[in-house]
Formats: structure tokens, sequence, C-alpha cells
């Protein structure tokens, strides 16, 4: 299957400040990809790069095979991180007016949209004007819109910000149905849990610059698989036998028990099997790096020591709290 | 091209479909036609009449009876009919068939009441400045409304054909109307009293002096027709109102409907599906067809009118064509700044400043219409028809004034006219492009220009 997108070094600046800096980037064509970075990271410029509304500076892109994405309009949805929609406009009227825009001449495109609000919960909406409609429910009009011409490639930026909790799950859904119809899905979040529970890939941006690009699977794999859960059988059970063992390093106090982490190099299974000998387990399990822990990692040579690394430190725990709440 | 077709379609719609442009539409036809029925209706002299005493001291003893007849309710009903006649003669002939026998009736209405003037005469030698005082005495009875001092020699030549005239003292709260009726009636008795003085027959001399004003013939190609005062200045003055008009429009729906969207956030979700020039393109072909319909209505409004006067014969329907043309030149360069200016700013409050340039662009024909419509061919006339972007209104004045400029000129305004609107039209679209997605500080002119060339 062809790249969905394909990024070679490319660069924005506006004025003296680089949003994004020779970024590199390929999507497949079946891909579910995370655009995870935090706030001003660059991810909306690159996002509209890629949509043809900003140009790069430098550096090459083509989108489903084309050179911009401009000769791709009808092939590609869009949901912007700014949603905004003519509030006087009835909510038929604009999803008719945004699927001509984007080349529908389907005869029974009343019943489409039709179908479309009902799947996402608004069904008898299309005679109402979008003013009428709760910030949620525009938000679900603006994903029909973006999807209504069923995209090859659908780009989604923050899409679960502002949503409540029932709605953000709904969207979640639709977005896997529509990978599922075979859409090429990117979307962007600086909320990196929301990242790692629906994409199989992610690429990670920071001040412009890509960190990290790899499939989920290999990251878990790849990033810090030294950590252990565990929680003792018997709350009072002495765990200085399990100290005292070669392949662990340290045994920390953990929310709801220990954490254990490994002698670099150690095989996690035979470590596994030597601790349940030693102490006599409620709990065990391999510990699965989270993408914020991965992402200040990969970022803190950069940053060791100075306060922009407890600042992000700050601002990505609070998006995880955001987003575990949600 | 499918694209700019739909984005103009729902500028049309939404435009015409909204209650305020059809308000809007018909509320100017409901002025123009509550000005022409109303307006004289409500400021009609009716109730207003002259009344009041009048003093006067004649030396010559020969004025004061002749005063008492021109001042006689009979004698001034006569010489407003005799004044409504000359009006209805000079008047274009639909006008007068319109009118009948309505026509003196309506001007004596529009004149007022017969004034009620009481003359008292005062001795011939007395005081001037006392008289004065009694002016300014206030109490029961007449107004006192003026002192008239004859001169001596006023109705006798004192050398050679060397007439005196009066010497005329008011009150400070005197209507200029009744101003006028005095030194009227003064009039008329002077010349009475002179020719009496002369042994003159006032009959005679009236036949003597009356050449009437005849009505000129205009000639044109196979057609003539009697000459009609105003029109050409009142045409130059209505083809420049139906392009500021159209104009206005077009270009204020396109500066409200781009900040909207850009308040509003839709513009990134249009921009997904359409790139910001075929955006521009779709707003403006959208709202020049409405201004477009706004044009036909008033000019359609205009030709029926002409028809029902008769006075179509006088207007050069290929007017009409160039009002188009000039119209779509004028509307292009404007309308495509302004929306660059809605692209730039975050609300209608911030495009205040940036409008002001064009707005006061807009005013310059309004300043110059009468110099221009007076003189089509001075130099600063066919300057001005050379100068984007006033280069329209100046040479559509130009043109429909009565001295129209030669083809080769009016063309070259034309070329001239087009070659603007690729100026504005690259400009707009460089600030559009980047003024869509900027939000914030809104820029000022230099920092518009910057993304111009930066783009």
């Amino acid at each position: 299957m062809n790249d969905a997108i394909v990024l070679k070094g490319v660069t924005k600046t506006f004025g003296r400040t680089t949003a994004v800096e020779d970024l590199n980037l390929v999507v497949p064509g079946n891909a579910l990809y995370g655009f995870i970075g935090p706030n001003g990271a660059g991810k909306t410029t690159s996002i509209r790069m890629i949509m043809s509304i900003l140009f790069p500076d430098k550096g090459e892109l083509s989108v489903l095979g084309f050179q911009s994405a401009m000769d791709a309009k009808d092939r590609i949805g869009y949901l912007p991180e700014e949603r905004g929609l003519y509030r006087k406009m009835r909510v038929g009227a604009f999803l008719t007016y945004m699927a001509k825009l984007k080349g529908v001449s389907d005869p029974a495109l009343e019943k489409r949209i039709e179908n479309s609000l009902d799947s996402v919960g608004l069904a008898g909406t299309s005679r109402k004007r979008c003013e009428e409609l709760s910030k949620g429910m525009m938000q679900k009009v603006q994903f029909v819109a973006a999807t209504i011409h069923k995209p090859d490639l659908l780009i989604l930026d923050e899409p679960f910000s502002g949503l409540d909790p029932v709605s953000a799950r709904l969207l979640r859904d639709l977005v896997l149905n529509e990978h599922r119809r075979g859409a090429a899905i990117l979307f962007s979040t600086h909320v990196m849990p929301h990242a790692e529970e629906l994409c199989d890939s992610v690429v990670m941006i920071h001040q412009g610059r890509k960190v990290l690009d790899e499939r989920i699977a290999k990251i878990r794999r790849q990033y810090d698989p030294r950590r252990i859960q565990f929680d003792p059988l018997n709350p009072e059970a002495d765990l200085s036998s399990l100290r005292s063992l070669p392949e662990v390093e340290r045994l920390d106090r953990a929310e709801g028990g220990y954490e254990i982490l490994l002698v670099e190099g150690t095989d996690p299974a035979s470590a596994m099997g030597r601790i349940v000998q030693a102490v006599t387990p409620a709990r065990l399990e391999v510990s699965r790096p989270k993408l914020e822990d991965i992402f200040i990692n990969l970022v803190s040579g950069s940053l060791e020591g100075s306060e922009s690394l407890a600042a992000l430190r700050e601002g990505l725990t609070n998006n995880a709290a955001k987003a575990a709440a949600v | 091209m499918k694209r700019v077709f739909h984005i103009a379609v729902r500028e049309f719609v939404v435009t015409v479909g909204n209650r305020a442009f059809i308000v809007g539409l018909l509320v100017m036809p409901a002025l123009i036609a509550a000005f022409a029925t109303l307006m004289p209706r409500l400021f009609t002299a009716r109730d207003y009449k002259v009344e009041g005493q009048i003093r006067i001291i004649d030396p010559t003893g020969l004025v004061t009876p002749q005063l008492r007849t021109t001042m006689d309710a009979r004698q001034i009903a006569a010489r407003r009919v005799e004044q409504a006649q000359r009006a209805m003669a000079n008047a274009p002939p639909a006008v007068r068939d319109l009118a009948g026998n309505r026509g003196d009736q309506a001007i004596q209405t529009a004149l007022g009441p017969i004034p009620d003037l009481r003359l008292e005469e005062r001795p011939a030698n007395a005081d001037v400045q006392q008289e004065k005082a009694w002016l300014s005495e206030e109490g029961p009875g007449l107004t006192h409304m003026a002192l008239v001092a004859i001169h001596p020699n006023a109705v006798v030549p004192s050398g050679d054909l060397e007439y005196g005239t009066y010497d005329l003292f008011v009150p400070s709260n005197l209507d200029d109307r009744a101003d006028s009726e005095i030194q009227q009636s003064l009039r008329e008795a002077l010349i009475n009293a002179r020719g009496e003085a002369q042994s003159l027959n006032r009959a005679k001399i009236n036949a003597i002096i009356q050449v009437p004003r005849v009505r000129s013939v205009t000639v044109t190609r196979g057609d003539e027709r009697q000459t009609v005062r105003g029109f050409n200045i009142i045409l130059p003055v209505s083809v420049a109102a139906l392009l500021f008009i159209g104009v206005m429009t077009g270009s204020q729906a396109l500066l409200t409907s781009t900040v909207e969207e850009k308040s509003n956030r839709v513009i990134e979700v249009l921009l997904s599906a359409v790139s910001p020039m075929e955006l521009m393109a779709g707003k403006l072909i959208g709202q020049m067809a409405v201004s477009l319909l706004v044009l036909a209505l008033y000019i359609a409004m205009g030709l029926t009118l002409l028809t029902s006067l008769s006075l179509f014969g006088l207007f050069n329907p290929w007017l009409i064509l160039y009002v188009l043309i000039f119209f779509v030149i004028m509307y292009l360069v404007f309308g495509s700044l302004m929306m660059a200016i809605g692209a730039a700013v975050n609300e209608m409050r911030e495009a205040q400043g940036l409008m002001m340039p064009l707005m006061l662009i807009m005013m310059v024909p309004w300043i110059l219409w009468f110099p221009i419509s007076r003189n089509p061919n001075s130099l600063s006339s066919v300057a001005l028809s050379f100068l984007p972007p006033v280069n329209t209104f100046a040479m559509l004045l130009r043109m429909a004034s009565n001295a129209p400029p030669p083809w080769w000129q009016v063309w070259l305004s034309i070329a001239i006219g087009v070659g603007s609107v690729f100026v504005a039209i690259w400009f707009a679209a460089k600030v559009f492009r980047i003024g869509l997605l900027m939000y914030g500080k809104p820029p000022n002119f230099a920092t518009l220009i910057r993304w111009a060339r930066s783009a």
C-alpha cells in the first residue's frame, strides 16, 4: 500500500522562530498514527503544511501520492484544532455545503448526512441551527463534516480537547471505525495517553524537531522493560530476600504496592521466576512504559536540570491526569 | 472551479436570504419615495402666514398708494398665479401632463397662504431713528414687521435717470419669506409709481419688457425633444451613486463575512477543502452577484422612471454597459482589498482603522463630481479618469456629462482599471492567505505590505 504522508526534511519558520525543523515522516496508507508533543511543539504547523494550508520553507512532502494536498483535498478529511461552524447555518445545510466542497455528488447526499448524524448520536438535528448545539454536539458535527466524503486520509488535530468522557469515548470509536473502513489516520495530541490508547505508531515532536518515530509495541519493548510492578500476597511479608536478589537493582514503594527496577541486561522472564520464589506475589507484571516518561527521557538530555524540564514534566503530568479523567 | 461555484452560491444565497439585506434593499427606494411624497407635505408653507404691520415714510407721497395696491391680497394672488405658470412652462412635458390643472395649485400651495400685510403711513418728515424703536415694541395686535423709508428720488430721478430706492428696517426675528414678500411688493409699487410719474402705462411697459424664456430643443440622431434642464447634472450623479451603492454593498458584505468566518474559526475547516484563492474567488463572485442584483433593481427603477417621464430618449443605453464594466472593475479592487482587511483582523472593530483609507478614496468622487461633470474635459478631470482606483468614477462622470470623452480614453481607462484589478487581487490574495490563520494583535499597513512581500 502507498504511503499516505511523506515528509522529507521539512522546515518552517515564522520570523525568527523555527516552528518545525528538518522533519522527516512517513505515514503508511493503513496507519493509525499519533502525532504527539507538548503545546507549541510544532504539531499544528506540521499538519497545516501537510494540508497545504501553510507551505514549508524547505523540504518536500507528498500526500496520498501528490506533491500537494491541494490535489488530493477531496480524499482528505481534516478536523482542525480551531474548530468552527457557520453559527446561523443549519446543520444539514452546513454538512451539504462541506460535502459539495469535498466533491461529493451523491444524489442521496441528504440521506447520507442523516445517517452520519445518526451514527454520532445527533439524529434529527439537521434542521437545527449550528448555534443551537452544545459544544460537544458541534464537535460531532465537525467530525461528520470531516468524514462525510469517506476520505482515504483523516487528519485530526487535538480531536479530544474539550470533550466530556462519553463524547470522547464515542469519538474514539468513530476514529477506529474510520480506520477499519480503510482510512489512514494521523491525529495530533498533547495528551499522550490518548495516543497510547489509540495509535499503532507515534511520532514525537519537541521544539519543532522529531525525537521519536516508532510503533507503540516496539517502543514498549525498547524503552525500559526493567520495571516490574509487584504486590506481595502478605502485606507484612519480609522483602529483604527480594532486595538481595542479584537481578534486583532497586525496590521502591509505588502506588498500591512496589516497583522493582531490574539490573540492566537482566531477562525480565527469568527475573520474575526468581521473584516469585523469593516472595509470593498477589500481583506481578512488567510495567508498561508511559509515553510521557519516554518523551521526558528523550528530551531530558537537552533540558537536564533546567526549569524547562520541570515545567514540561508538570505539563505532561497534568495532561495525563486530564486524560485519565476522560 | 466547482468549489468556487459552490462558495459563490453560498455567499449569494446567505446574503440575499438575509432579512437585513431584503430590508436594506427596499429601504433606499422607500426613502426616496418618502422624500418625494412626504417631505413636500411635511414642510409645506401652508402653516406659515406672513401677517403683520408695515410702517412707511414716503417723502414722495407716490409710493404709498401703489404699495397699498401691490400688497392687496388679490394682487399678490395674481402675481403668484403668474409665477406658477412660468414654473410649469419650464417643466418637462411629462411633468406638465402629469400635473395637469393641479400644477398651478400645487405651486401655490407650496408658497403658502396669501400674506396679510397692513400699511401704516408715517409723516413724510418723520425721524427714521425714532421710528426704528417701533420695531422693538411688543404689544397686542399685529406684529411690527418692517419700517420702510422711501428715498426722495425713488420715483422722480434726481439726475439723468438716477433713481433712488428705499431703506428697509426689520426686527431680528423676521422670517425671510416675509422679507421677500415685502420687497416684492415694494418693487412693484416703485415701478408703478415711476411709470405713472412718467405718464407711462404699466401694461405697456410690461408688454415691452416681456421676452418669455423659450425652452431649447435638444437634437439627437433621428430625434429631437425639448431640453430638460438639470438632466445633465442629475445623470452623472445618479450613475456615480449606482457605482457607489454597488461597490459598497458588495465590499462591505465581503469584509463582514470574512471577519465572521475568521472569528468563528470556520476558516480552517474551509481551507481543508479549498485553497485560499478558491475561497477568495468564490466569495468575490458570490457578492458580485449580490451587488449586480442590487444594481439591476435600481437601474430598472431608474429606467422605469425615465420612461414614465418620457425622458428615456435623453439617456444613452450604452451607459448601462459601461456602468457594469466600471462596477466590476471597482468592485474587484475594493472587494478584494476589503476581504484582505477582513482576513487580517480578528473582529470588525479592528477593521475600522484599516478601512479608513479605502473609505476616503470612495468619498473622493463625491467631492469631485460637480467640477468633473461641469468641466468633463479639463486637465484634472482627464487625469483623474486615468488614476486608479477613482478612474472608474471619474470616467463615468465624464461619460454621463454633456461632453463625453472620446472612446479611446474610455477604453484606456478600462485597461488601467483592469490592471489595477490584477494588482489589488495580487496584494489581497497574499494578505488573505497569511492573515486568515493569524490571530492576536491586529496588523497595521506596514505589516500588510510585509506579508504581501514575504508570501
